[in-house]
């Protein structure tokens, strides 16, 4: 508390100043642009009642929606001490997300300091290797770069990235973020390093209307589906109502069951298959549900794995068709299209539902978290543990740990660190980061202060909606048995080798088993290559063993 | 015209004193010196063997650009009239050396390590590990099987495709340069841009104009992309539109080059359409046909990028490459070693599969036209 007041009078002070600056812009440039003048806020809250009004839910915010919020949060007090400096920024290319969000965001925080941004657009399943090469050649000539916290091996391991300096901590209130995030997630050996712009976990995204729909519930009872028609909390229902909507229709439209992601994708296809299983996987008295960690033997291949990937392979003929080749920003799309009835996915459905062009399914759509099973595999005895009394195994997968900014060493060679971290702060700010929260971004929410209810009902959300959004994500992220992430070397070359598999498998080239067989072959030898002593200390360090 | 009339009047430099000769051979020298030790080093501290060197490469690829500039020097300023016509020779030869013999050398030298681009060891010397891995990499064989499958069932298509527009451009028909051009078209356009027109818009499964269609007329639920024979025929049949606008434009100008007397000839002696066709224009073309298949040939082994957007190789790996796989393996998955041995491997099937065609075709056209 002390700190926020100490956060908050500092602010003032400098707000303060920004004031008397603004009102004197119509005489001399008091930006840096001659006649310009910026409409800052005095406070947190009428900066958030007003950028969350930006466009208000219903619209897609414009380019010009983002340069207003990015020039009512702009925190900086750095102007014009960054002229002539440029500040190179590698980020995620995908349409409408990440970088191209960016750009508007920091207009006003270039054209206040002076620097220039000069933009790095990746394909999202190219990114991690694009740094990967940049490292192992040495030529790393982005000054920040955003990551995700998988990847922390690779980059804070290496120590390629800078300390963050406590006047940045201070500026982002990095004791806000939820408990998924706080430490060791962006730190390595206890000092700092991530400024976090995001979230992320997977959770349950279903269409209420379908399941709130009474001739579906009464075809469900007359083919003898089993239990009432409700909102699927096992995957065993998941199966079964997937295998049932096949060839039904809800208003006049086809609608189909689950979503899967099968095609490769840089890895990220993996957290599809993963979602699916870690409700089978993840024992609750382990925290380890990926490899052992005593030796870093693979459980990919353990009967759970196998199981979800049967579950796959048994629903995917009733899926859309050419579901194959449906990538995750294909199937974001279907969801939103009204194509599919539930899926695994981050956060970002709920933020698009109400705010992006390309939905149609307002006032239908609901969360959870993911579904659970009644058993549970136990890799200590090898056998399956039932839950009992009718209960489930629930364990959201906390996928990915959400995207962050990075302020590399080189940015201090090349003398850029300064409007480099006063860059990250910009855009991992409070009141910026909800506004990426409540609209389309990439982000999901990911501060104590995002699941304030009120803020997203102020920005027109429905409160149901809401609210069951917000508890599907704080639920996720807290839950006791959560399948964290390890954050080891290499992650993402164990992710591609499974998604590969697991996507020879769907498509019926190898039975579930031969293909999570190849894929622990594979596991191995990435281990080996990166040295199996160093990956089991990660992986401990990473478990919290 | 004499013999000295086509001479180039050549003036040699004015002649340096010795000394400066001297000088500029000795900089030379050093600097071949210095750039050779520099090479070595960093081979040897890439390789691991020493802790010596750069952390990067970006100094010695400096150091040998100076290297060729002095080199180029010293050609021209000492060697005469013989230097000024090598300095013709040695720029290419030096971007040569530097653009393709030491990446495939170098290639091959990584080809024999266990190098995982995000591992922390680098490169470590590994023998024939990666080559015995290869021999059983299922994913390997099965990305090769379909490279030549890809030729087989394409380039045989393209051509065929490819010819029959060529004559009929040959004609003296109504709009024939609107025609030439409006074929042309999808050669100008990006394979990439193909792809996500035609794989992933318009025959898209769920949002395309043509399962639509189909749907709209009860054929449900079509699918091009999810089993694996509609899929590669579909990649077939993309890559053939945007390739068969290159063979037609090659065949086409080969047809032009033909003597028409032959054809005035064999029509006054009474052959028929496809007489003309079969025993003058086809054999009179196979010189022109041989090239335009070797190299549709060798661009067919190079496919990628329409694979990639549409279906990134799969169901199944049905429709995958081995240059897909060799980018997702050493690109994506950051397995440098294995991916370079598999590159190595690659380029001697290919120069071995595009040599034995070349012989093979040669032989058929002796034995057609001769």
């Amino acid at each position: 508390m002390a700190t926020n007041s100490r956060i908050l009078r500092a602010s003032l002070d400098r707000r303060t100043m920004l004031k008397a600056a603004t009102g004197a812009a119509a005489g001399f440039s008091a930006w840096g642009v001659p006649g310009k003048s910026y409409q800052r806020t005095l406070a947190q809250d009428d900066t958030l009642a007003q950028i969350l009004a930006i466009p208000g839910a219903g619209g897609q915010p414009t380019e010009a929606d983002m340069e207003r919020v990015g020039e009512l949060c702009l925190r900086s007090d750095k102007q014009g001490a960054f002229t002539g400096q440029t500040v190179t920024f590698i980020g995620l290319n995908n349409a409408g997300f990440h970088n191209n969000i960016f750009r508007p965001l920091t207009r006003a925080w270039e054209e206040y300091t002076g620097a220039t941004i000069q933009w790095i657009d990746v394909p999202q399943a190219e990114i991690f290797s694009r740094v990967q090469q940049g490292v192992a050649t040495g030529e790393i000539e982005f000054d920040v770069l955003e990551g995700g916290a998988p990847w922390e091996g690779d980059i804070l391991g290496r120590g390629l990235a800078g300390a963050m300096p406590d006047w940045v901590k201070e500026q982002i209130d990095i004791d806000d973020y939820v408990r998924l995030l706080q430490a060791p997630v962006g730190t390595w050996d206890g000092v700092t390093y991530r400024i976090s712009i995001d979230g992320d976990c997977h959770n349950f995204n279903y269409r209420s209307d379908v399941f709130a729909s009474p001739e579906l519930a009464a075809e469900w009872s007359a083919s003898g589906g089993e239990g009432d028609w409700s909102v699927p909390t096992s995957w065993q229902q998941v199966q079964a109502q997937t295998q049932f909507l096949n060839g039904k229709q809800i208003d006049g439209s086809d609608i189909y069951g689950y979503l899967d992601v099968v095609k490769p994708g840089g890895g990220f296809s993996w957290y599809f298959f993963a979602s699916r299983a870690s409700a089978y996987a993840k024992h609750p008295d382990s925290p380890a549900w990926l490899f052992d960690p005593d030796d870093m033997a693979p459980y990919v291949n353990n009967e759970a794995f196998v199981r979800a990937l049967q579950d796959m392979i048994d629903v995917i003929g009733v899926e859309p068709p050419d579901q194959l080749n449906a990538d995750l920003l294909v199937t974001l799309g279907q969801i939103l299209g009204g194509t599919g009835a539930m899926t695994a996915w981050w956060g970002d459905v709920g933020s698009n539902v109400y705010t992006s062009d390309q939905s149609v399914v307002q006032d239908k759509m609901s969360f959870s978290i993911l579904p659970g099973s009644p058993d549970v595999y136990n890799n200590e005895s090898g056998a399956w543990d039932t839950v009992g009394d009718g209960q489930l195994n629930f364990a959201p997968n906390e996928a990915y740990i959400g995207w962050g900014l990075y302020v590399m060493q080189e940015a201090e060679a090349r003398g850029v660190s300064e409007a480099a971290w006063d860059l990250a702060a910009h855009l991992g700010g409070r009141d910026l980061s909800m506004w990426t929260a409540i609209y389309p971004s990439g982000f999901q929410p990911y501060r104590n202060s995002h699941f304030e209810l009120q803020y997203w009902v102020d920005a027109g959300y429905p409160p149901e909606f809401a609210e069951a959004y917000l508890a599907s994500e704080s639920d996720s992220y807290n839950h006791p048995n959560g399948a964290i992430e390890p954050r080891i070397p290499g992650i993402f070359d164990y992710y591609i080798a499974a998604e590969e598999e697991v996507a020879l498998a769907v498509a019926g080239e190898k039975t579930a088993q031969e293909a999570l067989d190849s894929a622990a072959a594979r596991w191995e030898e990435i281990t080996d290559r990166n040295d199996r002593e160093s990956q089991i200390s990660l992986y401990q360090a990473a478990l919290g063993m | 015209m004499s013999e000295t009339a086509l001479q180039p009047t050549y003036s040699a430099p004015a002649s340096p004193a010795a000394g400066w000769h001297g000088l500029v051979r000795m900089a030379a020298r050093g600097m071949t010196l210095i750039v050779a030790a520099v090479v070595v080093m960093q081979v040897l501290r890439t390789v691991g063997a020493i802790e010596l060197g750069f952390t990067s490469w970006q100094p010695v690829a400096i150091v040998v650009l100076l290297w060729f500039v002095v080199v180029d020097a010293a050609v021209y300023l000492t060697g005469g009239l013989k230097g000024q016509r090598l300095l013709f020779l040695l720029p290419a030869l030096q971007i040569t050396l530097s653009l393709v013999i030491f990446p495939t050398v170098f290639g091959l030298a990584v080809a024999f390590t266990q190098w995982d681009i995000g591992g922390i060891s680098g490169p470590v010397f590994n023998g024939l590990d990666n080559f015995r891995y290869m021999a059983t990499d299922e994913r390997f064989w099965n990305a090769l099987g379909n490279n030549f499958k890809y030729v087989l069932v394409a380039v045989p298509f393209q051509y065929v495709v490819a010819f029959a527009i060529a004559l009929l451009l040959n004609q003296s028909i109504r709009g024939q340069k609107f025609f030439r051009v409006a074929f042309l078209l999808p050669f100008m356009i990006s394979p990439v841009a193909v792809g996500w027109m035609i794989g992933r818009s318009i025959l898209d499964a769920n949002r395309g104009v043509v399962p639509k269609l189909l749907a709209s007329i009860g054929i449900e639920r079509v699918s091009f992309f999810d089993q694996p024979v509609p899929a590669f025929l579909g990649i077939v049949a993309m890559d053939s539109w945007i390739s068969i606008p290159f063979m037609m434009v090659m065949l086409l100008a080969g047809l032009q080059a033909l003597p028409t007397e032959v054809f005035e000839a064999a029509q006054i002696d009474g052959a028929s359409g496809w007489k003309r066709f079969w025993d003058i224009t086809f054999p009179l073309m196979l010189p022109v046909s041989i090239t335009a298949v070797i190299l549709r040939v060798i661009f067919e082994f190079k496919l990628v990028d329409v694979v990639r957007v549409v279906t990134a190789g799969g169901p199944g790996g049905a429709t995958d490459t081995l240059s897909l796989f060799i980018y997702r393996e050493g690109v994506e998955s950051g397995n440098v070693g294995y991916a370079t041995a598999m590159a190595m491997v690659f380029l001697v099937i290919v120069l071995v599969s595009v040599t034995a065609l070349l012989v093979f075709l040669n032989r058929r056209v002796r034995d057609v036209v001769y």
